[in-house]
């Protein structure tokens, strides 16, 4: 722009405005590796599992205490992003409470599950000293559907509101998903956790990695 | 003429920050020089006319050791921005 005081026409005034408006609008690209590592931990997370159940073996651990240490480099990764952008928008604010929202939410039904499962062992005792036999009910039958439609909602609003199409998809195809695990076994229900996870975040997180890339190198391009 | 447009505003580089602005939260000064294409120095002169009329607030602080100024738009800017832009269209339909 000129070190001159322009004077503009009503149309280049306009015109002014509707293009910095779009520059605003594409000023900043997500990285992707939030995306791209909870798609990995999740899915390595739910496939480890159902080998266990497949194999009939045991971790000395929950595998799923993984999502949890993955909350550390998730820290790591905010500061890292913050600092590095420029600009705040008032997407990125709601993005930010919406997915804490859902952090929030999965602790929560991480802890009702449990109480779930524990208030659910007596009668499941009392049943087979009645009936001879183990309950056709299965508590666990009906985890993985309940996790899959907490994945799908910050998925499908992050992608509709960030005209963001695979996190779209993502999103509906974990409900997608959640229908069918009520109707599977807790096997097949883990690697339905598996796909949804790959699909709603990490191909979208490699997509958006790809955007951030090309972008970063094309500022760098256009500032030499 | 223009002489109902807000000459704060009706002024190309004043015109294209406050444009950007308007569509977020608040921007680092670098980010507005590199979007309006601008010297540093005729940014900061502009600024700080924004500033002056009330449009932005400005906050100047240090980032890793290195100095950093933030810009936001405040409500009084909001204000003036949506009537350059409906004045603005009144001269439009007129022509």
């Amino acid at each position: 722009m000129s070190q001159q005081e322009k004077q503009l026409t009503e149309k280049e005034s306009l015109d002014l405005i509707a293009t910095m408006i779009n520059q605003a609008k594409n000023a900043y690209h997500d990285t992707g590796v939030s995306a791209i590592m909870w798609g990995t931990v999740v899915a390595v997370c739910a496939l480890v599992k159902f080998t266990e159940l497949r194999f009939h073996y045991r971790l000395p651990f929950d595998i799923y205490w993984l999502t949890v240490v993955a909350i550390i480099p998730q820290v790591f990764i905010n500061i890292r992003e913050n600092k590095e952008r420029k600009v705040k928008t008032y997407d990125d604010i709601y993005m930010n409470y919406i997915w804490l929202g859902f952090g929030i939410c999965i602790g929560l039904m991480i802890l009702v599950v449990n109480g779930m499962g524990y208030a659910w062992q007596p009668v499941a005792e009392e049943y087979y000293k009645l009936a001879g036999k183990r309950s056709s009910f299965q508590i666990y039958e009906f985890v993985s559907p309940l996790f899959l439609i907490l994945y799908g909602m910050p998925t499908f609003i992050t992608g509709a509101a960030c005209r963001f199409k695979p996190m779209l998809w993502g999103g509906l195809l974990c409900w997608v998903c959640c229908v069918i695990s009520v109707f599977t076994d807790a096997k097949v229900d883990l690697l339905l956790i598996a796909v949804s996870s790959v699909f709603a975040w990490l191909i979208p997180g490699i997509i958006m990695e790809q955007e951030y890339r090309k972008a970063k190198k094309g500022l760098a391009q256009a500032n030499v | 003429m223009f002489k109902d447009l807000d000459p704060i505003l009706h002024s190309q580089l004043r015109l294209a920050v406050m444009s950007l602005l308007i569509s977020v939260k608040e921007a680092e000064f670098t980010f507005l020089r590199e979007k309006t294409n601008s010297t540093a120095g005729n940014l900061s002169v502009q600024i700080q006319k924004l500033k002056d009329a009330g449009y932005i607030d400005v906050i100047k602080q240090f980032k890793d050791n290195y100095p950093q100024t933030i810009c936001k738009v405040t409500r009084q800017g909001i204000k003036a921005f949506e009537d350059y832009v409906l004045n603005l269209q009144g001269y439009l339909g007129k022509g």
